[in-house]
């Protein structure tokens, strides 16, 4: 049930182009600091415990996205460098134990 | 609202995310190094500021008194302590500079490595209650309705009044119930002694006189 639901958000986070996901993770951070912000200037039970939960779990999400903007970034390079540095076509294979 | 260091550091940090973020939704740049580079700081290190320190400022906040008299069963209580002419315990502490404006908190909190964490649980016991039974409730009857969740310790009045120094031996009731004190038979707050820190609280309930002390047991 938990893997298929991380494959599903994977799947989704996956298909968004990275501007997208740094333009949501961009509003969810600005709707976490009108929390923490509304927190600090009105220290209320309601701002204050808003700010401690929601607040924080819409920040770390935002957080999240960004980085996975940035581990996807990064794959993705190292993807490319990979198949850019592959042998060509018709090569001989190299032997798995052989040293390069 | 309070400023200190930590409320000035949350709101510059925060104001600089936001014109970082604001910027990128409207301007809508290339995602250049740069760009990538500001997002960190508006998504990341900016916003980590503000949640470390606007944390730390509404934690400070909760231990005010008004943030406690905010929910308005608690009004009576915050009205007494800050009324001069009170003589109740509770008005007497909080006219006392080191319990000052934090006079609730200082009282009711728990002793301990972790006595803020278990005291800012009960705190969310506390707003649950609200929530759920107290929001609606008239004055008149939080009054008599309303009861402290487990008796008042002497352990925290003994923060302050150790038992040990001369001018609290003097008393002769305390010198001649300090082991029962110790053992716990005998509280600070108990019938025959103190009585209740907030006794105006007390009157009408059963087991209490007029006055909102309590009555001797039989």
């Amino acid at each position: 049930m938990t893997d298929k639901l991380n494959d599903k958000v994977a799947k989704k986070l996956n298909d968004k182009p990275n501007s997208k996901l740094l333009r949501l993770a961009s509003v969810l951070t600005l709707a976490a600091l009108a929390l923490m912000v509304w927190s600090v200037l009105v220290p209320a039970p309601l701002p204050v415990m808003l700010a401690m939960s929601v607040g924080q779990v819409v920040g770390t999400a935002a957080l999240g996205a960004y980085l996975w903007v940035v581990i996807r970034d990064v794959r993705g390079k190292g993807r490319t460098a990979r198949a850019s540095a592959a042998p060509p076509q018709g090569a001989p294979a190299r032997h798995k134990d052989e040293t390069p | 609202m309070h400023f200190d260091v930590f409320t000035i550091v949350a709101l510059v940090s925060a104001a600089i995310a936001a014109s970082i973020l604001i910027w990128y939704l409207v301007a809508r740049p290339a995602l250049s190094r740069p760009v990538k580079l500001a997002l960190l700081l508006g998504i990341g290190v900016f916003p980590i500021m503000t949640a470390g320190s606007g944390n730390y400022a509404g934690f400070a906040a909760t231990k005010h008194r008004t943030f406690c008299g905010s929910c308005h069963v608690m009004t009576p209580y915050q009205m007494d302590v800050q009324d001069t002419d009170s003589k109740s315990l509770a008005a007497i502490h909080s006219r006392n500079q080191v319990f000052g404006d934090e006079s609730c908190y200082t009282c009711h909190a728990d002793y301990g490595m972790f006595g803020a964490i278990s005291t800012k649980m009960a705190g969310m016991r506390h707003v649950y209650h609200y929530l759920l039974s107290y929001r609606n409730m008239p004055l008149a009857t939080s009054r008599t309705d309303i009861h402290i969740r487990s008796e008042f310790r002497s352990e925290i009045c003994k923060r302050c009044h150790t038992t040990t120094a001369p001018g609290w031996l003097s008393v002769p009731d305390h010198r001649g119930l300090r082991a029962e004190l110790q053992s716990g038979e005998v509280t600070c707050l108990g019938s025959g002694c103190h009585g209740p820190a907030h006794p105006w609280s007390k009157v009408g309930r059963p087991g209490y006189d007029e006055r909102g002390l309590p009555l001797e047991a039989p």
